[in-house]
């Protein structure tokens, strides 16, 4: 049953590449509430794997798993209305490589297996390259040509940490299986040299396609050039499944007692994404470009947070969740005001409020949310991992964060009051389908509901998923 | 130098200069396809207790990283590219200099890994040189074959890590870099195709509009 729930849209996938248009967008909501439905269920039962040494339930997976299920629902009710209303030549290819990017992420959240969790994350980059070239242009291609070149390159620095990995068992002469679990289990007898090594070739690959500065040149490209829905499931889970693989792999480093070593890395990497984030978000001309870079930034804070273990990993999963809902919606939103006004640039648009009034109201919040505004829960997720920096007694990295947030606040803020208020000639009010505005604000309003009422098998989960890593209050 | 796994890749070493030295597509394939066939039988000298299916499975690798590859390269740029250069950035004497002070840092670097059991002093070394000759051809030639190229010798490199040092894994190790292999090369001949469609060239130089 386990196998079933990443089977299903891999099937779905390849048929759907072979049916006409009128089918393909009714199955991708089909497959999206299947998927659902599955989840849900994994999460109720946890059931075991039949293959126990691949797959694995576990609470970061798990997690991942529920908020890409729910994203994936959202976004596909959403895709059908924006099928229509532009205008994709070969959509077969595109709903095909939808839901080959929905089995391979869902693959990546249940793998346990050192190398299927890396054969996975390859799959999504294969998976989610034609999502990225929907429009044909010659943009596009460069985005696409560019995204699968830094990525398979990053990808192939994660592969060697993961036989470095294996080699770190050989010369610790430890006899376990490869998987995060197992290896978490003996990391104290690993040879610390070698799982040095692993460590940092795994967080420069996964890295890479996580959008961690300096290797997130690809990001902004490929978030821009994407379909407003492909950039949605890019920006909320994809970034998610990557940085899944860096969070095993750090629990195996903190479990052989080198949590200093990767928790440093871990930080100086978030601090460079935060800060490269500050510096491109403030003169960006372009919406959607300005959505992947505040994505680079809140990756940052995520790494951040987790280099700083404590009460900020608690703070950087809550970051990590609600991010994948705001910044879903928010990138939906992106695509209503490019099919309304045509253009990717921040002059192109203007005055949302009365023209596109639904669309505002959904965009106004996602900015609200993502900058960290009470009372949706990025909030709280920053605050706790400034709380726990400064538990933890790193005051200059703390100093930096909060600076850095600030200026990517102004930038943020500057952009965002002109598409919204800025005058235009034209004042007639565009229009606007009801499918393409209620899965934002159902995005919007689980964050919120999130922040107040945080079920209690989700706290459970959430603690167990950050215990390994010395977390929790 | 009496080990034969040395002297194959000393062969290793030098396909990597002379890939820095290469200045047409034909011959950088060419050195390449030799690579991948020298890579390929480095287990075989290594493990001297080799099952049929180890045998069975490196002939498939060299087959594909060595003949299939290369092959299928060098038909998808028959057409257009045959005689093109490779468009350096970094010119192709400063880069064989580059080269040997790559095989020398790697020879330093490598002293300070605690290597399993090896039975040959060359290669860590040789892994470490080839990993970053497939990097710093990515970089330093423009021509988007090239770069291609350049990932696969990555890979070549990662090979050689992974087959001789993980004794542990080898199986799932060998199928997972070859899996990237395939892929990554079909899904780069896929875009390659569509780049020369649009632009007329496969100079990446031409991708230059999106940036801050």
């Amino acid at each position: 049953m386990l196998e079933f729930v990443f089977l299903a849209p891999f099937l779905a996938g390849i048929i759907a590449f072979f049916i006409p248009r009128n089918l393909g967008r009714p199955l991708l909501v089909i497959i999206g509430a299947i998927h659902l439905l599955l989840s849900i269920l994994i999460w109720i039962r946890r059931p075991v794997s039949m293959f126990p040494e691949y797959f694995a339930v576990t609470p970061e997976g798990l997690l991942s798993l529920l908020v890409i299920s729910l994203l994936f629902f959202l976004i596909s009710i959403y895709t059908t209305g924006y099928l229509k209303a532009s205008n994709i030549k070969s959509e077969h290819i595109f709903t095909g490589s939808m839901l080959l990017f929905l089995s391979t992420m869902t693959l990546v959240t249940l793998s346990d297996h050192i190398m299927v969790m890396w054969i996975a994350i390859e799959a999504t980059t294969l998976a989610s390259a034609p999502l990225i070239y929907t429009h044909r242009t010659s943009a596009s291609l460069e985005a696409t040509w560019k995204y699968v070149l830094i990525c398979s390159v990053g990808i192939a620095m994660a592969l060697l940490g993961s036989v470095l990995i294996t080699v770190a068992m050989d010369v610790g002469k430890v006899d376990a299986s490869i998987s995060f679990s197992s290896l978490t289990a003996v990391a104290k007898s690993l040879d610390p040299m070698w799982l040095k090594a692993g460590f940092v070739f795994i967080l420069v690959g996964y890295g890479t396609k996580m959008g961690l500065a300096p290797m997130h040149t690809w990001l902004p490209d490929a978030h821009s050039e994407a379909p407003s829905p492909a950039s949605a499931l890019l920006s909320g889970v994809l970034l998610n499944c990557a940085y899944l693989g860096i969070f095993k792999t750090n629990n195996i480093m903190v479990a052989a007692g080198l949590g200093d070593f990767s928790g440093t890395i871990l930080m100086v990497f978030g601090i460079i994404s935060i800060l490269a984030a500050a510096t491109f978000i403030l003169k960006q001309t372009e919406y959607k470009r300005m959505l992947a870079y505040s994505s680079i930034e809140n990756m940052g804070i995520i790494a951040f947070g987790t280099g700083v273990g404590g009460l900020a990993a608690y703070g950087a999963i809550l970051c990590l969740i609600h991010h994948s809902l705001i910044k879903s919606s928010l990138f939906l939103t992106s695509g209503n005001i490019l099919l309304g006004y045509g253009s990717r640039l921040i002059k192109g648009t203007g005055n949302l409020v009365n023209r596109m009034p639904k669309t505002f109201v959904a965009f106004f919040a996602g900015f609200a949310g993502i900058s960290g505004f009470p009372p949706f829960g990025i909030f709280i997720g920053e605050l706790l991992i400034i709380l726990g920096t400064f538990r933890a007694g790193h005051y200059v990295g703390v100093g930096i964060f909060i600076l850095s947030l600030c200026v990517i606040f102004a930038g943020f803020a500057n952009q965002v009051l002109k598409i919204s208020f800025d005058d235009t000639d034209a004042t007639i009010p565009l229009p606007e389908k009801a499918v393409m505005v209620w899965p934002q604000y159902a995005l919007l309003l689980t964050s919120l509901v999130l922040c107040f009422w945080l079920p209690g098998t989700l706290y459970q989960t959430i603690m167990n998923a950050v215990t390994s890593v010395g977390g929790g209050f | 130098m009496n080990n034969p796994v040395d002297i194959i890749l000393s062969f290793v070493l030098l396909s990597c200069l002379f890939s820095f030295g290469s200045s047409r597509l034909p011959g950088l394939i060419k050195v390449l396809a030799f690579q991948g066939v020298v890579v390929s039988i480095v287990p075989l000298f290594i493990d001297h207790h080799m099952s049929g299916g180890g045998i069975l499975f490196t002939m498939v690798t060299l087959t594909i990283r060595g003949i299939v590859i290369p092959l299928c390269i060098y038909l998808a740029i028959k057409k257009v590219a045959i005689h093109r250069e490779v468009e350096p950035i970094v010119g192709y004497h400063a880069s064989l200099l580059a080269g040997l002070g790559l095989i020398v840092a790697a020879m330093f670097v490598s002293r300070n890994f605690d290597v399993p059991d090896s039975t040959s002093v060359l290669l860590l070394p040789s892994a470490i040189t080839v990993l970053v000759a497939g990097m710093f051809l990515l970089m330093a030639r423009r021509n988007a074959i090239a770069m291609v190229l350049g990932y696969i010798m990555m890979e070549n490199g990662i090979y050689l890590v992974g087959t001789t040092f993980s004794a542990h894994a080898r199986h799932i190790v060998e199928f997972g870099i070859l899996l990237d292999v395939l892929a990554g090369v079909m899904i780069m001949a896929i875009i390659l195709q569509n780049i020369r469609r649009t632009f007329d060239d496969v100079d990446t130089a031409l991708l230059r509009t999106l940036k801050e």
